[in-house]
């Protein structure tokens, strides 16, 4: 039996694909001309990463470019080039190349090998052209200077101790997750001489031992003064996976260094004393201390140390069964209502705290799903920097709330909307810096990202400080085209709202306006096929803002119950303002065609669910049932129901996945008492409502 | 592949009788690959071998190819050699095998015990 490394090559595939977009921001980060030597190992590093990864899996490819590109790198590493715009262009193509080529083997198929010919020919003419040396390199950069035998050692860093006592203890499946410490030993020997010696006590008698497990250990001496963070670095694909101490050694090193001749057999298994000189580094301990940002991301690695990757199908498999388990603690709970006596208290008491426990797991399930919006928001700085270059434009990307979490499944499908828009915004919206200075602005054109939690809802913004819509072009386009009446007024909103209307193709709209209908109807749809929704705002000549509002989770929804006739349908508890009940004389009619009532000091519109729906009512009079007043983007409406029952989560089940989409309910869910419920989407009820006959839309909006 | 000879039993015990050096009673013949592709089979092998007396003849003039695993397994192999006082011998080591035992530093794991033949 051999081992299949290929079980291993998903997390080697996720691993540099995510290693990849740390070396891309740090290029993006890397100024020109100023060479951060922490930037420049980080990219090192991922380099050196995948090329070791992929010659572990005879990916031959990706380990020949990423040698060629990882030699560059050294070279810039030691301040032996100068880095310019040009260097980090080509640097930024290969990781765009080393990408594509992780995803051609990923997918099993053909790589390119002319665009990694190309590329590699170029990077080998830079290699070949003197580069302009650093003059003085950062303090902090690891300086590699070739040195006769036994390999090249890196330069006396200021600050470094002069050596590295390295205890290096691999867990045992090291070696079956592709690893291989002879391979991790020859990468420490390239930084410097070194002594190693082999802990043998672990290995079992060959009868018990099982050769594919990883028993040895060692004991390292580093003689060389180089930083921690550069020792580490040779480690980083197995960290999680061993017991890694370093002790650093004063100048007294060769003093205090231990005999490294061949020594026998029980000496070797002794566990060597420290020397007197030696401070133990624990990660954790020195990763503050520690003045470099490879320490911190060691320190930062450190901290998710006991983290595993799981597949999203397990987490939604576990997500699956909670949902059920919560539909069948809702069952019981609708069994234990009528009982009666001492039992049936204890027993409601008892079903209580199931209830308590099953909404602490669901929650606890849903946070393992949430992931920070920053894996969307880190591909926007190539973006911007990319198409900005190509159009020649200035702009600055700023970033906000990238912390802000929200659902995988979202996460994933929120990436291509807002990419859509953020190109719209550098392509159509900023001015060219020529025209922004005419317009008496900056040069340069600003676009924020930003992104925050409101009202179970998480939003994100897309804000340029461009030309902004013209409101007279767009509402004249959409005439052309019959979306709107000739003589029909829309409200600003409205005007802005129909650049995502399909069909309205940008390609023959009046330049500052062109391109803001690409793809944009496609943005709409996917926002709501999410359960999202999408606003926008326009001030001409100062800029747009687009806001998205997302659902936090696809999966479980806090709903309140309503009936309709014998119907139950489940309101989100997110979108009821509050429940009234009205009477007749406050009710008016528009134009015979809608009942508004009202409220305060605002209209409302009241839209009559089993008139929406086509369900039979148990009351039409108002007064003999509930008006639930709901809002979604800033609108308002009242809902007529027949009851209020109970609130509950619900766990959302897709009609478009079991049955067709329906506008106005966002999915379906089974009750305790094995009823199917729809579940309202309050955006789509309104929109539903103002298609019904052109009905106005809600009266607080025109109030507004 | 690792390739392991069978013992040369008649030949051996003929030189035993011999007034010569401690006769070979098993001889493992490491392959041109000795990684952790192999290593199971490598393992099973020697098993077969480590039932004899011993001593020992390890060929290592093939290896191309190893990894740690490889290094283990022959480490492993003298260890237990080391506890049954079985000698054994190296009859030749590869560059890339040598380099493997230098690098990893089990040099000294992997040397003949004093008073073992030669």
């Amino acid at each position: 039996m051999t081992l299949d490394l290929a079980q291993f090559h998903e997390t080697f595939f996720a691993e540099s694909f995510e290693a990849l977009d740390q070396m891309e921001a740090a290029l993006l980060k890397l100024s020109a001309g100023d060479a951060d030597a922490e930037l420049v190992n980080t990219i090192f590093r991922v380099a050196h990463s995948i090329k070791g990864g992929s010659a572990t899996f005879g990916f031959t490819d990706v380990a020949g470019f990423t040698h060629i590109l990882e030699t560059l790198l050294d070279q810039m590493r030691a301040g032996k080039r100068r880095v310019d715009a040009s260097l980090v262009d080509t640097l930024l193509r290969s990781c765009d190349l080393m990408r594509a080529m992780l995803g051609a083997t990923q997918q099993k198929q053909p790589i390119d090998k002319a665009r990694v010919s190309a590329l590699h020919a170029e990077i080998e003419l830079i290699m070949e052209t003197p580069g302009e040396a650093v003059a003085t390199p950062a303090p902090s950069a690891p300086v590699m200077a070739e040195t006769a035998a036994p390999a090249p050692a890196p330069a006396a860093a200021a600050d470094a101790p002069s050596g590295w006592r390295i205890h290096f203890a691999p867990g045992p499946k090291l070696l079956q997750h592709g690893n291989d410490p002879l391979r991790l030993l020859r990468e420490l020997a390239t930084l410097g001489p070194c002594d190693s010696r082999v802990d043998a006590m672990r290995v079992p008698p060959m009868i018990e031992l099982d050769p594919e497990d990883c028993r040895l250990s060692w004991q390292i001496d580093l003689r060389v003064p180089v930083k921690e963070a550069v020792v580490r670095a040779v480690f980083d694909w197995v960290e999680g996976e061993c017991d890694l101490r370093l002790e650093s050694y004063g100048p007294a090193f060769d003093a205090a260094a231990p005999v490294v001749a061949p020594a026998p057999v029980v000496a070797v298994a002794a566990p060597a004393a420290a020397p007197a000189a030696t401070a133990v580094v624990p990660a954790a301990a020195a990763a503050p201390a520690a003045d470099d940002g490879a320490s911190a991301h060691k320190a930062a690695a450190a901290g998710d140390g006991g983290s595993i990757r799981v597949s999203i199908e397990k987490i939604d498999e576990l997500l699956n069964s909670v949902g059920e388990l919560v539909i069948t603690q809702s069952v019981l709970s609708q069994l234990a209502a009528p009982l009666e006596g001492h039992d049936a208290e204890e027993f409601r008491n008892a079903l209580g705290q199931l209830e308590r426990h099953m909404r602490n797991l669901q929650e606890s399930v849903m946070r393992v799903r949430m992931l920070p919006i920053s894996f969307v928001f880190n591909r926007f700085p190539r973006l911007v920097r990319d198409l900005g270059q190509r159009l020649g434009k200035k702009i600055e990307l700023r970033l906000t709330g990238e912390g802000t979490e929200l659902d995988k499944t979202v996460l994933e499908k929120v990436g291509d909307p807002l990419v859509h828009l953020v190109r719209n915004a550098i392509d159509h919206g900023i001015e060219s810096p020529e025209a922004r200075l005419a317009a008496g602005k900056s040069a340069h054109g600003v676009i924020e990202l930003s992104a925050y939690h409101k009202g179970g809802n998480v939003v994100v913004e897309v804000r340029d400080d461009g030309g902004g819509l013209k409101r007279d072009k767009i509402l004249a386009k959409a005439r052309e085209r019959g979306l709107v009446g000739p003589d029909e007024e829309l409200s600003e909103e409205r005007v802005f709202n129909l650049i995502f209307a399909p069909g309205f193709s940008t390609a023959d709209v009046v330049s500052d306006v062109s391109g803001r209908g690409v793809g944009m109807d496609v943005v709409k749809r996917n926002i709501i096929e999410l359960g999202g929704h999408v606003q926008i705002q326009s001030t001409a000549g100062k800029g747009s803002m687009v806001r998205i509002r997302l659902p936090l989770t696809l999966a479980i929804l806090d709903g309140q119950l309503a009936r309709v006739g014998d119907e139950v349908y489940v309101v989100p508890i997110v979108s009821i303002v509050e429940t009234i009940q009205v009477r007749q004389e406050q009710v008016s009619s528009i134009a015979a065609r809608a009942e508004v009532f009202r409220l305060r000091d605002d209209y409302l519109p009241i839209v009559r669910l089993y008139d929406l729906f086509g369900v039979e009512p148990q009351h039409t009079e108002l007064l003999d049932g509930l008006l639930m007043i709901v809002e979604a983007d800033g609108k308002r409406v009242g809902l007529f129901v027949d009851e209020l029952m109970s609130q509950q989560q619900v766990v959302i089940k897709s009609l478009e996945t079991n049955f067709r989409p329906v506008v106005g309910l966002a999915g379906a869910t089974m009750l305790g008492d094995g009823r199917v419920a729809l579940i309202l989407d309050i955006p789509g009820v309104i929109t539903r409502y103002q298609s019904q006959d052109k009905r106005p839309a809600s009266s607080a909006q025109q109030a507004a | 592949m690792p390739e392991i000879v069978e013992p040369m039993q008649p030949e051996v015990k003929a030189t035993a009788e011999s007034a010569g050096p401690t006769p070979v009673t098993g001889r493992i013949v490491l392959g041109t690959s000795c990684t952790i592709h192999e290593a199971r089979s490598l393992r099973e092998q020697m098993m077969v071998q480590a039932v004899h007396p011993g001593p020992f003849e390890i060929d290592g003039s093939a290896v191309q190819q190893i990894d740690t695993a490889g290094v283990q397994l022959v480490v492993a192999f003298a260890l237990d050699c080391l506890e049954r006082g079985v000698p054994y011998a190296w009859k030749g080591r590869s560059p890339a095998l040598d380099d493997a035992i230098r690098v990893l530093g089990v040099g000294a794991l992997l040397e003949s015990p004093s008073g073992v033949f030669a």
